[in-house]
């Protein structure tokens, strides 16, 4: 059986609820609806706050906070399909915590991988991030990740800018993680206009670019090895290579 | 003439690029509330360059005018090269300008030697000054110390450097005097010896300090090279030594020619190789090379030909050995040899478990027996086993592209 939700971490545990209690078998678990001919069952799952709602205390009780965590951080993963292990891994949590660092179970093994990534992505990010200062000081950076990671990438830069404003925002998700005077945290940016940037922006971009540049050794040039530990994704906004 | 800015920058990290340091690892986690800039333990990498290296820190040279002529080194004084100079401001005012654009994790410093020693270790403790007391930045900064200058100021920047150096660069002291006139060993290793007291004094834990080695310029062997690191590493002088290969700059009578121009990155690699097994795999020196091989292979790397001359320690049960002995396994590494304990908690593992759980056997297959089996179509002898894993070798040949540098990076 197919089963199809809404995408949201509530939609989910809705999801949840049904499969647990109605005992449904899920061979796939989509966002959208299937728009070409399947022969197998498809059951659309509508998003409901009192089943969604029960679900998550029942995760809050039973489940360790470790494996807690676990299971928000994958809905962090929004380009991968990780809903069906995650049904098995939310319904072996229920059966038995301690199972759930068995890795030899495939789909716990495929959650710690999706988790990994995760953070290796949040990693990355956190080097390869570019801001630019604004008009006000306040310094500004864009992301385009196949992960929702500004909240992490939030929580990183709140301690080395401490005595800094900065937005960090997700032009795909329409989200940034937003840090000023009185607010700090992840708000959603339904339209926005493209900022004021300050005069010194140009001279230290420059000067970037000029360090980069003369960094590099001829000798050794070995560009494949420069993409393999810096995939093009994430350079969409890097200025060396603008 | 007064040079812009932009020419400035690129003339002095055109001089500081062949020093191959430039981690930014190792530092405790710090921040400070309502100032800029933290440390990160595992280091951060802020962007690749053309040639594959981790760029972490700003690694500049405060000036590249020198009174020292060493052979080796393209800002030696009889160098007919462009020479600029920062004022300690200026590069501050850089430094903390990249580093709130997230270009950098902090700043590398070192500096040819203008006027005398003292004179430019004071230039490069002025701009460590701004940096942390004017401007409150907490970020990693690296300072290559000037041998032969006073204790007093490398005292003062060791208190304020989150990591310090001083390049060994020649592995043995003959080599030093034929190709560094103005340097000696015991004059390169006495910053470091007094900053790893001054440090220990002050927070009885050693600061952070490495060194370079320049493979492939003098005739050391790779024995000579390690037993050196392995030296360091025991006196808690050093916590890593970078190897560099050679790549000609200069010539001279008393360095060799390089006639296809490439430098000696294969033995670079595997010098690397050999360094990890010492750091995290608990080897011996002594257990890697020997007097009657005293250079690391080319074909096959060191770990692997350490289990081949250790055939009698071999196959290993999977399902029992310790840690220790897992991570002997050649082709095993710290993380697969953590999974494979985290894994045989529950059950015991097969091949097909291994597999499972995404560990390469590759080179492992030889050495192991999982739940009692072992693989059947390679006899356990150290010819059949290397003519197996060799034996692809041809259209494999070993290309520098394959090799696999992200071990040398900014990351642990």
């Amino acid at each position: 059986m197919i089963l199809v939700y809404d995408g949201t971490f509530e939609g989910f545990l809705s999801l949840v609820y049904e499969v647990y209690y109605k005992k449904l078998q899920a061979s796939q678990i989509v966002k959208k609806y299937p728009n070409r001919l399947i022969l197998e069952d498809i059951l659309v799952i509508e998003f409901s706050e009192k089943n969604s709602l029960k679900v998550l205390d029942a995760l809050k009780q039973k489940f360790a906070k470790k494996n807690f965590e676990t299971i928000l951080n994958i809905f962090m993963c929004d380009s991968a399909s990780f809903e069906l292990d995650l049904l098995h891994f939310i319904i072996l949590g229920f059966k038995d915590q301690r199972q759930l660092s068995n890795i030899n179970i495939s789909y716990v093994l495929n959650i710690q991988n999706f988790q990994k990534e995760l953070f290796s992505n949040v990693h990355k990010m956190s080097g390869f991030v570019r801001f630019v200062e604004l008009e006000d000081a306040s310094l500004y950076a864009k992301v385009d990740s196949n992960f929702n990671i500004i909240y992490f990438l939030g929580r990183h830069f709140s301690k080395r800018f401490n005595n800094q404003r900065y937005i960090i925002h997700d032009l795909k998700r329409q989200i940034a993680f937003i840090k000023n005077d009185d607010f700090i945290g992840v708000q959603n940016i339904s339209s926005f206009e493209e900022p004021k940037i300050s005069d010194n922006e140009e001279k230290f971009s420059k000067l970037w670019k000029t360090f980069f540049d003369s960094i590099a050794i001829e000798s050794r040039q070995n560009k494949k090895l420069q993409q393999q530990l810096m995939p093009l994704i994430y350079r969409t906004y890097m200025s060396e290579f603008l | 003439m007064k040079k812009d800015i932009f020419k400035k920058m690129q003339i002095l990290s055109d001089s500081a690029k062949y020093d191959v340091s430039c981690s930014s690892s190792g530092a405790e986690n710090n921040y400070k509330t309502g100032e800029l800039g933290a440390t990160h333990n595992s280091g951060i990498c802020h962007t690749f360059t053309a040639d594959g290296r981790c760029v972490s820190l700003l690694k500049v040279l405060l000036t590249n005018f020198c009174i020292y002529d060493c052979a080796y080194c393209i800002n030696k004084v009889s160098n007919d090269i462009p020479r600029a100079a920062f004022a300690p401001r200026e590069l501050a005012d850089i430094t903390i300008n990249f580093y709130k654009r997230n270009y950098i994790e902090g700043l590398f410093l070192s500096s040819g030697i203008i006027e005398n020693e003292d004179h430019t270790m004071n230039l490069i403790l002025r701009t460590l000054k701004i940096l942390r007391h004017e401007y409150k930045f907490n970020g990693y900064i690296h300072v290559k110390l000037i041998p032969g200058s006073d204790s007093r100021l490398i005292e003062e920047v060791v208190n304020l450097a989150s990591r310090v150096s001083s390049n060994i660069e020649l592995p043995s002291d003959k080599s030093l005097r034929l190709l560094a006139p103005n340097k000696t060993r015991e004059k390169v290793l006495q910053p470091l010896k007094l900053a790893r007291d001054i440090s220990l004094e002050r927070s009885g834990k050693p600061i952070g300090m490495s060194t370079q080695l320049i493979v492939g310029a003098s005739p050391e062997t790779d024995l000579q090279i390690l037993n050196l690191s392995s030296v360091m590493y025991d006196k808690a002088l050093l916590k890593r030594v970078y190897y560099s290969a050679y790549i000609p700059v200069n010539e001279h009578k008393n360095l060799p020619m390089i006639v296809d121009s490439k430098p000696p990155l294969l033995r670079e690699h595997r010098l690397y190789q050999a360094d990890w097994l010492l750091r995290f795999y608990n080897f011996k020196a002594d257990e890697i090379l020997n007097e009657q091989n005293p250079n690391l292979d080319e074909e096959l790397d060191p770990k692997m030909i350490w289990a081949l001359n250790n055939m009698h320690l071999f196959p290993m049960e999977i399902n029992k050995v310790s840690l220790e002995e897992l991570i002997r396994i050649p082709g095993i590494g710290l993380r697969s040899a953590y999974k494979i304990i985290k894994a045989r908690r529950f059950q015991r593992l097969s091949f097909d478990d291994l597999k499972k759980l995404k560990i390469s056997i590759k080179r492992a297959k030889y050495f192991i027996v999982c739940n009692g089996k072992y693989q059947k179509a390679i006899p356990m002898y150290r010819e059949n086993i290397k003519l197996d894993f060799l034996k692809p070798a041809k259209p494999r040949e070993l290309s520098l592209f394959d090799i696999d540098y992200s071990v040398i990076t900014g990351e642990i």
